[in-house]
Parts: C-alpha cells; sequence; structure tokens
C-alpha cells in the first residue's frame, strides 16, 4: 500500500443507508487527488505524486453539469485535489455558472494575479454568485504551514488579498486542527475573524470544518454508524441525502468519500446515483455527530 | 374536485415585517391607496424590531392574508431557535438575543394564531397562476436569492406546483426574474428591515394582471427614527439599530452569497 493511501474500507454490509431526497448539490471532482500541496490532514490524502484517484476529464464533468441542470441542482462545487491545476477549469466555470451558482475549494497557492482577474471577469458576467473557498488551518504562518507545507500560508493569503481587492469575498475555510493548541478565548472563528478584518478584508467570510478521520488521518476500525445510533433521526437531513459527486471513476454521494469503492452509486450517470447512499464509513459517524455541511452554508 | 382558487386583478404582497408595526402601517396604507384588491404577508412576523404584539393588530384591522414563515413556525411550536438555520457563530448570538426577545414579547394567544397559519397559497391574478410561499415551495427556510437560485430550480418548482408564478420573501432582499412562456419568480422583498443597500427604506410588490404580468417594487419610507429610539428603549442590540438607521446590514450575513455580499458594507 503506497504511503497516504486512505483505507479502502467496502465491507458496507449492515451499513445504515441515507435515503435520496433531490439533487440540491453537484460536486464536480475535477482534479480527483492531484494536488500540489500534501497537508497533513487532507480527506482524500491528495498529493503531489501519483494520485490514487485521476482527474476528471473536462468533457464527463461538461456532461454533469448539463445533466445536473435538467434535474434541478442548486448550486454547484469544484473540488480536487487543487482544481485550478486542471487546465480546463476556466472554461468549465463558465459553463457552470451558466447553470448555476458555483464554488471553488482551493487552496489558493495557484491564484495569481492573473487568475484572479479572470475570475473577477468570469463572476462580473454571471448571473449567478461564483464563490472562492480558500483553505487555510490558521493565522499564524507557521502553525499553518506545519500542516499544509512550507509557503502554503503566504500563498493563501495572497491569494485572498488578491480576490478581496477584486470584490470578490472569498470564504477562508478552515478545520480545527490546530485549535487544540492554541488557548485564546475566542476560538477559531474570533481569532480567523480577526485576522482578515486586520488584513482590510472588511466583509469577513468563514467556514469552519471540523477534523474527519478519513484520508490521510484515516485509520482502520474506526467506529461506525449503526441503525441504532440513527433511531428517531430524520436521515433526510444528512447532506448525502441531496448532494452527488462527479468524479473520474463514478458517482459518489460525498465528496469526501469520492473514490472509495464502498461509496460508489454509479458509472457516469447522475440520475443512476439517485438511490439510498450507504452510511458505512467512519467520516459519516462524524457528519452525522457534527450535523456539518460541506456546502457553503 | 378542483382546488377553488380565488382571483384578482391587483395584489399588494410582502413579507418580512420582524415586529416593525411601524413600516406595516405605512406599508398598509400605501397599498391601499394604489387600489389593490387584496394584501398578502409570506410570513416572519417576528424579529429584528420591538414590541412584537404591536403587528398582529394591523394585519387583522387591514385583512392581511398571512403565511406562515420559518419564524412563525418557530415561535407556534415553542423552539428554542428562530429556524434561520445559521452555523456562523456571531450570527447565531445575534439570533438568539432576537429570538427570545421576540418570543418573550409575543402573547400565547398571538403565538397560537401563528400556529394556524397556512404555508403555501394558490390564487389566479387574472390569468396568471400564483403560488406563493415563505423560504421556498419545498422547504419554508430555504433561502431563494437572486444570485443563487438557478432558473432551471424556479422552472421545476412552478411545474410541480402547476402555477406560472411563484413569490417568496425570506432571503430580505426582492427580485424578479422572467423566465419565459410567462413564467415568474418574484422575491416580494420585506419591509421590516432595509435591504443593505445603504438606505432605510423598506420594500413590497405590487402585482397586476395583465398579458403580461405586472411587477411593481414599491419603496416604503417609515419613521425610522421613532423606531430606532424603541429599539434602544427595549435594550436590542446597537447592531440592529445601526441597520435600521443606516440599511447596511450588520448581522446574519452569513447566507449572503457572492454578489450580494459583495454590495452590502459588511
Amino acid at each position: 500500500m503506497k504511503v497516504g493511501l486512505p483505507v479502502m474500507i467496502a465491507d458496507t454490509a449492515d451499513a445504515p443507508v441515507a435515503p435520496f431526497v433531490r439533487l440540491t448539490a453537484l460536486w464536480i471532482q475535477l482534479t480527483g487527488t492531484w494536488c500540489n500541496l500534501e497537508c497533513t490532514h487532507c480527506l482524500n490524502a491528495s498529493g503531489p505524486r501519483d494520485p490514487w484517484l485521476r482527474p476528471l476529464d473536462a468533457e464527463t464533468a461538461r456532461r454533469a453539469i448539463v445533466e445536473a441542470e435538467r434535474l434541478g441542482v442548486k448550486e454547484i462545487y469544484f473540488t480536487g485535489g487543487e482544481p485550478f491545476l486542471h487546465k480546463d477549469i476556466v472554461a468549465l466555470l463558465e459553463l457552470s455558472l451558466a447553470v448555476a451558482p458555483t464554488t471553488v475549494l482551493t487552496n489558493g497557492t495557484v491564484i495569481t494575479e492573473a487568475m484572479a482577474d479572470t475570475l473577477a471577469a468570469l463572476a462580473r458576467a454571471a448571473v449567478y454568485s461564483l464563490e472562492i473557498r480558500v483553505s487555510l488551518d490558521d493565522v499564524d504562518p507557521d502553525l499553518n504551514d506545519r500542516v499544509r507545507g512550507p509557503g502554503a500560508w503566504a500563498k493563501a493569503v495572497a491569494a485572498v488579498r488578491r480576490l478581496n481587492a477584486r470584490g470578490l469575498v472569498p470564504i477562508v475555510t478552515a478545520t480545527e486542527i490546530i485549535a487544540a493548541e492554541r488557548t485564546d478565548a475566542g476560538g477559531t472563528y474570533q481569532r480567523f475573524r480577526d485576522f482578515l478584518l486586520a488584513e482590510g478584508v472588511t466583509k469577513p467570510r468563514l467556514k469552519i470544518l471540523p477534523v474527519f478521520a478519513v484520508g490521510r488521518l484515516e485509520t482502520p476500525g474506526g467506529e461506525r454508524l449503526t441503525d441504532e445510533v440513527l433511531e428517531g433521526f430524520d436521515r433526510a437531513q444528512l447532506q448525502c441525502a441531496e448532494t452527488r459527486v462527479i468524479a473520474a471513476d463514478g458517482v459518489y454521494a460525498c465528496p469526501i468519500l469520492a473514490g472509495l469503492p464502498g461509496a460508489r452509486l454509479s458509472d457516469a450517470d447522475l440520475e443512476a446515483s439517485f438511490r439510498a447512499a450507504s452510511l458505512y464509513h467512519p467520516a459519516c459517524l462524524t457528519c452525522h455527530q457534527t450535523g456539518m455541511t460541506c456546502r457553503n452554508a | 374536485m378542483p382546488e377553488r382558487v380565488t382571483e384578482y386583478r391587483r395584489i399588494a404582497v410582502f413579507g418580512g415585517v420582524y415586529n416593525n408595526a411601524i413600516a406595516l402601517r405605512e406599508t398598509l396604507d400605501d397599498a391601499r391607496r394604489r387600489d389593490v384588491d387584496a394584501v398578502f404577508c409570506l410570513g416572519d412576523l417576528g424579529g429584528f424590531g420591538p414590541h412584537p404584539d404591536r403587528v398582529y393588530p394591523l394585519l387583522r384591522e387591514h385583512d392581511v392574508l398571512v403565511l406562515q414563515g420559518n419564524y412563525d413556525e418557530s415561535l407556534a411550536s415553542g423552539r428554542t431557535d428562530c429556524g434561520c438555520g445559521y452555523t456562523d457563530p456571531r450570527d447565531n448570538h445575534f439570533a438568539r438575543i432576537s429570538y427570545e426577545y421576540t418570543f418573550s414579547r409575543t402573547s400565547p394567544d398571538n403565538r397560537a394564531w401563528l400556529g394556524t397559519l397556512p404555508r403555501h397559497r394558490r390564487l389566479r391574478l387574472g390569468e396568471h397562476r400564483i403560488v406563493m410561499c415563505h423560504g421556498s415551495p419545498r422547504v419554508i427556510n430555504e433561502f431563494l436569492w437572486e444570485s443563487s437560485t438557478p432558473s432551471g430550480l424556479l422552472r421545476a418548482f412552478l411545474r410541480e406546483a402547476e402555477a406560472d408564478v411563484l413569490l417568496c420573501t425570506h432571503t430580505g432582499i426582492k427580485w424578479h426574474r422572467a423566465l419565459g412562456d410567462g413564467a415568474h419568480a418574484v422575491n416580494v422583498g420585506v419591509i421590516g428591515r432595509p435591504e443593505n443597500d445603504g438606505t432605510p427604506d423598506v420594500w413590497y410588490t405590487i402585482l397586476t394582471a395583465g398579458p403580461d404580468l405586472g411587477v411593481e417594487f414599491v419603496p416604503v419610507r417609515y419613521d425610522v427614527e421613532t423606531l430606532a429610539r424603541e429599539m434602544e428603549a427595549e435594550g436590542l442590540p446597537a447592531e440592529f439599530v445601526e441597520t435600521i438607521r443606516t440599511g447596511w446590514w450588520t448581522t446574519c450575513l452569513e447566507n449572503l452569497p457572492a454578489k450580494e455580499r459583495a454590495r452590502g458594507k459588511f
């Protein structure tokens, strides 16, 4: 087994399931696990070397966007890996923005001045909002780069400044990975809000995510959800009841689990994936316990 | 047996009263002057402003046809939060203050009445088949912002509702989109709080039957200073009062999509 690969649990027997309710969010797993960073807590163990989930070809992404429009999708998300490494991302964003509000999850490291100009032009031309979510794990460069790699903080913060200067109001996305080392009273939210305001970001937007024992932090034998735990809980409230993810090797119900055999719902056809999703993975337990959403709000 | 649907010629529609009885009175007077057949409120009577119980007699006196919003549903069912679904701790902090204030000052009779309100209403405006809701036809607290609501989704809502025109509120900012073939979606705006444009005016909508649907957004000027002073006297947050005076939203910003957020001050 290669270092950094997620544990490929495929045993879905006896796992509870979530119903399919509607297609609210389409996720485009654009670059698979190809990334220029190699963060210690990466949800799908992305990195620069030999990605275990290959990037998506532009044609499959286009077909999924067109199909999703027909199916009444409300939001489209681009993720990876690092989506801005994909050579077709600008054209795909343009298509996506003609269909629905569109969000890109990025580490910000390749958002140059020129790319920020391009994104601003795309956003201006579109009826729907373009949301750029820039990942940062701490306001302190050293603490951040310990998780995300040398130089990651400076590049991500530069991207936030560039986007902000063009009125693109980026959403800074942070995990709680560093929180245990911090003792300030305000917590992660207040720390980032103060930091962004001090950076001149007058409209600070933040999304704080819990740490998931998945991807690079996954260990075999993690606790899983059971029907007993879910008794009395409305499973239609789970994100996977309204989410589908198109990846290079099929369609999934969860952006965190894309590429994992036990989570695969169909080959490439969105409508064929409109069936119950197995809640077999330890990440499903975290999602249920925290009530978190991968969507913007 | 087919559903009985009332037909109108010209109607006034608003949402989000947010305890603002002063703006409500002004809106109702303005709508009457504009010769409407009926006045509709798409819900969210409480929150934000002062003296919740002052709103109810006005609605009854003017025969306003009211739908249930998420705030109304929460108040009626005794929930501990407004059901807006915020995750941002700052938004939740202010939402909690607003909800606890409103809950404690809304009489049990008025709360019970909120529980009797319908969630949808269908009517005809001339030939146009109208469906009204608070958030969206499928979810009471779904945000339909102009920049985050695909036309494909709106058409799907209309197909399912067998309607030509969708009217909603909940977000606090008005918009209208013609969807082709006589189909329209209109977020009618709110009258309880300005819409984050730097002016203290609030907005409602007049819809008029005709070969083409008439959609007119109407600004309402009201005694902002009296409301602001009442809010201060009630100990409501200075951030809320600032919004009333300046027209810029200072709280509950989390759900604003990029385009709407970029247009605001905060």
